[in-house]
């Protein structure tokens, strides 16, 4: 029994659970919980919380490591016995993609010219910014991840993200040295997406399950299982054309997406500086709108709109639900730069902009 | 007046409390899926609170609950205040009281810990529903709640036999 006896020195007997604290502490909880919502976050709040994703970024890259080392040991086991058969079968995709290769360079090459010739300046793949997965938090609330780029490296939020099979998400969340990136499966996932056989339209809805489902596809789309699915780029915060996955029928006649970047474990990823590229009779609408009166342009050329990379906030939920509105051909006015405004500024003659 | 070798192995364990809550919370943001076949992560900054709490209280105040709990939400990328909350309420409710604090047999230690886990999930799925505006995945909650379950018992039978084999309890406390 003598062992039993609390040893416990004197100063250390009884929990200082201080009631006002707890209180405090719970009140103070409640609030962050009402004023942190990912649908309303403040400015301030979203700094903050890049702020301490980038101190904590160098620790937990330190706590990946290790994890990094040893991430293959089980498939590399497991496909011992096929080694022969894949190697065939990758030999045979080396002649194919040889095609694709020489393919992909007279299209470059096509494309450069049609640039030249409209005087557009986009993106090249070359501009995509190498960052490793550095915490992979899988929790009930939200699916995303923290990757070791930021800021400094020219990452801003709503940038692409990609991995070597497909779109893995967008930026939400950047801070100096670090980024959050929110997947396709998340709750808050919002992507414009087509078929790439059919073109047919769709939003890319996540709902925290593996296969994220397919929503605004009509009464009868033109999607059949397998189709390869593909980033519209109809918002313009996304390119057009990046792998996304391949379609599925649901038991209850829905459709979901088996994602390509779920082929591998999402260890190193691209982020792609995209910038919209803004079509030219909107540009012209915008030049002459800068000519005319503020008052009688509108709110829709006066300020950007929604769907815009710049006011892409963390979440993609407006962007995307002014996208299905556009794709719907439902856009109303002062929602989207091509509204009333810039309409009506694209209308007029274009010989009047100097 | 303490002696020097109690307070050393206050130090001692005081850095040891440190260690494991950032380990765990590392833990719980670390990049499992990179490896094959896992992806079900075990809820460790409630086991390390729960067993610090019960092992050396003066450890855990309600402001340091409360940090570990903001800690994770920050590095989860989950809504501020939704695991600090639930933490909270839970290691208010369910710690151990009186002068002995944690028993020193496993049973009751896991049955507290069962009601503990149980709370503190319960109010993160209504905090972090609430913060979403959207109800939060419950069937990964149900699968986290089960493998923290699942894991406990090691952590617990290793601190308590730890605590057993000493009279003057764990680490010197």
């Amino acid at each position: 029994m003598a062992t039993r006896r609390s040893t416990r020195h004197d100063g250390e007997q009884g929990v200082r659970f201080s009631r006002t604290l707890f209180i405090a502490l719970l009140v103070l909880s409640c609030a962050l919980i009402a004023f942190d919502r990912p649908q309303s976050r403040s400015d301030a709040f979203a700094r903050f919380r890049a702020g301490f994703t980038d101190i904590t970024a160098p620790v937990l890259e330190l706590g990946a490591q290790p994890l990094r080392a040893i991430k293959n040991i089980g498939p590399y086991f497991r496909r011992q016995g096929e080694l022969a058969e894949e190697n065939a079968r990758l030999r045979q995709q080396l002649i194919e993609a040889r095609y694709w290769e020489d393919l992909a360079y007279r299209q470059r090459d096509r494309i450069e010219i049609y640039e030249d010739a409209l005087n557009v300046d986009t993106q090249a793949i070359q501009d995509r910014i190498g960052a490793w997965t550095v915490a992979d938090p899988r929790g009930p609330f939200v699916r995303a991840r923290l990757i070791g780029r930021g800021a400094q490296s020219g990452i801003e939020d709503g940038y692409p993200v990609i991995n070597l099979y497909g779109l893995v998400g967008r930026v939400y969340e950047t801070g100096r040295r670090s980024a959050r990136v929110l997947l396709l499966t998340d709750l808050n996932s919002r992507i414009p997406v087509m078929a790439d056989r059919s073109n047919a339209r769709a939003i890319l809805v996540g709902d925290n399950s593996p296969f994220p489902r397919l929503e605004y596809v009509g009464r009868q789309p033109d999607i059949e299982p397998g189709d390869r699915i593909v980033s519209s780029g109809d918002d313009g915060i996304l390119p057009r054309g990046l792998p996304v996955g391949e379609a599925i029928a649901t038991r209850d006649g829905g459709w979901r997406v088996r994602l390509y970047s779920d082929q591998a474990p999402i260890d190193f990823v691209w982020v792609w500086p995209y910038r919209r590229v803004t079509p030219p009779d909107e540009e012209a609408g915008a030049g002459e709108a800068s000519l005319l009166d503020p008052q009688e342009v509108g709110p829709a050329t006066a300020a950007p709109g929604p769907d815009t990379p710049e006011d892409a906030g963390p979440d993609t939920q407006g962007g995307a639900e002014g996208t299905a509105a556009g794709t719907a051909g439902e856009s109303e006015g002062g929602e989207r730069p091509s509204g009333d405004g810039a309409g009506a500024a694209a209308a007029a003659d274009p010989e009047e902009v100097p | 007046m303490r002696k020097p070798t109690d307070r050393s192995t206050v130090w001692l364990s005081a850095l040891l409390c440190i260690f494991t809550v950032l380990l765990a919370l590392v833990m719980q943001a670390a990049p499992t899926r990179l490896i094959d076949g896992i992806s079900v992560m075990p809820t460790w900054p409630l086991m390390a609170i729960f067993l610090w709490s019960g092992l050396r209280p003066h450890f855990m105040p309600p402001i340091v609950v409360f940090a570990i709990g903001l800690t994770q939400d920050l590095l989860t990328g989950a809504p501020m205040g939704v695991w600090a909350l639930s933490y909270l309420v839970a290691i208010a409710v369910c710690r151990f009281r009186g002068e002995d604090g944690m028993p020193r047999d496993l049973p009751p230690v896991l049955l507290r810990f069962g009601a503990t886990l149980l709370l503190a999930h319960s109010i993160a799925f209504a905090a972090g529903s609430f913060a979403l505006e959207q109800m939060a995945d419950l069937q990964l909650l149900i699968i986290e709640l089960a493998a923290t379950m699942l894991m406990f018992p090691l952590l617990a039978f290793l601190a308590l036999r730890n605590r057993r084999a000493s009279r003057a309890g764990f680490i010197g406390g």
